[in-house]
């Protein structure tokens, strides 16, 4: 029993969520059985999560192969258990369980009646079964079927939210999604044409023999990639939709985007580029000096848009932009220390910015106000909220002893090591934005006289939430170990494979 | 709509077009068509029923519990299919390893889990246009 829990522990990881997902719509009437279903889905994949990742640490047989359906690997799809995978996946799960129990009594305020909170239900599941999904698999065509499965159900969870504001960025984000879905689908298709491979091992084997006499399709391919993936993770110029639709999600939703699906998109591009094209194809095509200078460009400028952004939601969603920024400056170091920095920060930026977005829904729902000027004095009347939410600033600034200073640390390392003084500059500076745009919603929020009204902190489901997702971010600070491994020998996987 | 003809027209096609539908999903495996094709012609026999009787006459038939319930139903099927080969200890949605029969090539049960699953696609998918239709005409 144990033996067969264990070799298809990740296929459940992936199929369980789904199809509890579509289960989910014939008991739509008892909402407390769902919220029940959901808890318990995600407590089993916090399990599943760990155990994973203890395997995959300690045990010598890993990273495994997954043959689905017993089809070996040309022909059939695999999946591979590896320690990017193993990371991204525990990510998730500690993620995911604090936003289900926030969304419990938050749900009926934002998006509303029983049925649509059922569907919000479907929508989150399916979504976190299809990241899991993107982080084992092994095959590009599987990638652009997860891609959009993440993206659709995304959109939904966007328009969600009651009101008018949540449908025309859902409807804004779809069309550039779909943009983008386009374009990856495209780079795969080059990619197929050339090397007659979907699985990512074989095509990058094939992809090294032709490259040299098609080297104007490879450079094509390369960049319908990047243009589509970059427009899903909102990478700088492309980042128009992410605003508008990560501020007008209900909060739950915002949390799950900003902090999840985003950093699927990341992992299986830095997946595509470092084990399809590798390190001689990207040296040769200068995609490293691009990644290098948009993640600059993106860090600088998403800073100081949110630096002018007055409602709370829009200026942590602008935040997001910036810190992508840091996440493909890390991929664009090539070496093992920026690419530590980037999973580190990836997983960091997880924790922290679905705790800002929940802080930041739990302060709204309850005080009604969406500007941050109007928020004086909340920090002294909802405790908890606040003090999580300034927990979450201090780590995404990158103090020391939170979880945001190691994949910051690990960044500048990594700089460091490739001789690039100025995007060790930028990363420093950014920090300082960072401290500009999130330390005065902190300072009104405690030193500034709070005017008669009844605020008070959310119920005990939402306080658990935040306070676990606050727990996370200090122990990741204090105690990164096993993250620090499993990165570290992530990217030095990455960095071998050629 | 009050058009006779029509009504008799569509009362007696309609049974002949939901056989042709299964016939089309259970085909999949050894022919043209398949679970999408076979589950939107299913689709379209409703649909054509509730155009000509009435979206009322078609809620009647198809009421909205039971389009949620085929809809997660054929989802779930798909999923216990795969669980049997996690059962017999060999990876999900295996096929000839989990001992399913490969059959005669061309005849209906070829290809052994194949039909099976196509069934479950197909009812899906009918179920999932008829929903569609049915939440469209009703905006």
């Amino acid at each position: 029993m144990t033996a067969g829990l264990k070799t298809n522990l990740p296929v459940f990881i992936v199929v369980i969520p789904m199809f509890v997902a579509f289960m989910l719509p014939t008991f739509a009437r008892r909402i407390k059985w769902i919220e029940g279903t959901v808890a318990a889905v995600k407590l089993l994949g916090l399990a599943a999560a760990a155990w994973l990742a203890h395997m995959v640490l300690y045990e010598k047989d890993f990273p495994v192969k997954y043959i689905m359906g017993g089809w070996p690997a040309p022909w059939g799809i695999e999946l591979v258990i590896g320690n990017l995978a193993a990371l991204f996946i525990l990510t998730i799960a500690i993620v995911s369980l604090p936003v289900a129990l926030f969304a419990r009594d938050n749900l009926e305020k934002e998006v509303g009646p029983k049925q649509r909170i059922a569907r919000f239900y479907v929508l989150y599941l399916l979504l976190i079964g299809a990241l899991a999904g993107m982080a084992i698999t092994n095959d590009l065509f599987n990638v652009f079927v997860l891609v959009e499965v993440v993206t659709l159900s995304c959109c939904g969870l966007v328009s969600s939210r009651k009101g008018h504001g949540a449908a025309k960025a859902a409807f804004n984000y779809l069309i550039l999604a779909t943009l983008g879905s386009a374009l990856v689908l495209g780079g795969i298709g080059f990619i197929y044409i050339l090397t007659g491979h979907l699985n990512m091992e074989f095509a990058s084997a094939e992809l090294g023999r032709v490259w040299q006499s098609s080297p104007h399709t490879v450079w094509m391919a390369l960049s319908f990639l990047f243009v589509g993936f970059g427009v899903k993770a909102a990478l700088f110029p492309l980042h128009v939709w992410l605003p508008d639709a990560h501020s007008m999600a209900p909060s739950p939703a915002s949390a799950l985007l900003s902090g999840l699906a985003i950093k699927g998109y990341i992992i299986s591009f830095m997946k595509i580029l470092y084990v399809i094209f590798g390190h001689t194809l990207m040296q040769e095509y200068g995609i490293y000096r691009i990644l290098i200078l948009i993640g600059m460009v993106a860090i600088i400028i998403g800073s100081l848009s949110a630096l002018l952004q007055k409602r709370l939601k829009r200026r942590l969603a602008f935040s997001t932009v910036a810190q992508v920024g840091y996440l493909f400056l890390g991929l664009g170091l090539a070496n093992k220390e920026g690419l530590m920095g980037t999973l580190l920060y990836l997983v960091s930026h997880a924790v922290i910015k679905s705790l800002l977005f929940l802080a930041a829904g739990a302060v709204i729902s309850a005080t009604g106000k969406e500007n941050i000027r109007d928020l004086a004095g909340v920090g002294r009347k909802m405790p908890i909220a606040m003090g999580t939410f300034t927990i979450a600033s201090l780590s995404l600034i990158g103090l020391p002893l939170l979880s945001g200073f190691i994949g910051k640390w690990h960044l500048v390392l990594g700089s460091l090591g490739a001789g690039d003084i100025l995007s060790v500059t930028v990363i420093i500076i950014g920090s300082i934005l960072c401290a500009a745009y999130l330390l005065p919603i902190i300072r009104i929020a405690y030193f500034e006289p709070a005017p008669e009204a009844d605020w008070q902190d959310p119920g005990l489901p939402q306080k658990a939430a935040l306070i676990l997702l606050a727990a996370g971010v200090v122990l990741l600070g204090v105690l990164p170990g096993p993250f620090i491994e499993l990165a570290g020998r992530a990217a030095a996987e990455l960095l071998l494979i050629q | 709509m009050k058009d006779y003809i029509l009504k008799r027209i569509v009362a007696v096609i309609l049974p002949f077009m939901c056989m042709y539908g299964f016939y089309v999903i259970l085909h999949g495996a050894s022919s043209p068509g398949g679970s999408f094709a076979g589950g939107i012609i299913v689709a379209l026999s409703f649909i054509v029923f509730s155009t000509i009787y009435g979206l009322d006459e078609g809620r009647r038939i198809l009421p909205e519990s039971v389009l949620v319930w085929t809809e997660s139903f054929g989802t779930l099927w798909y999923g216990l299919l795969g669980l049997i080969g996690i059962f017999k200890g060999v990876p999900f949605l295996a096929n000839l390893l989990a001992g399913f029969k490969p059959g005669t090539p061309g005849s209906l049960f070829s290809g052994g889990l194949i039909p099976l699953l196509t069934l479950g696609v197909g009812i899906r998918v009918a179920s999932t246009m008829v929903t569609l239709f049915f939440t469209i005409k009703e905006e």
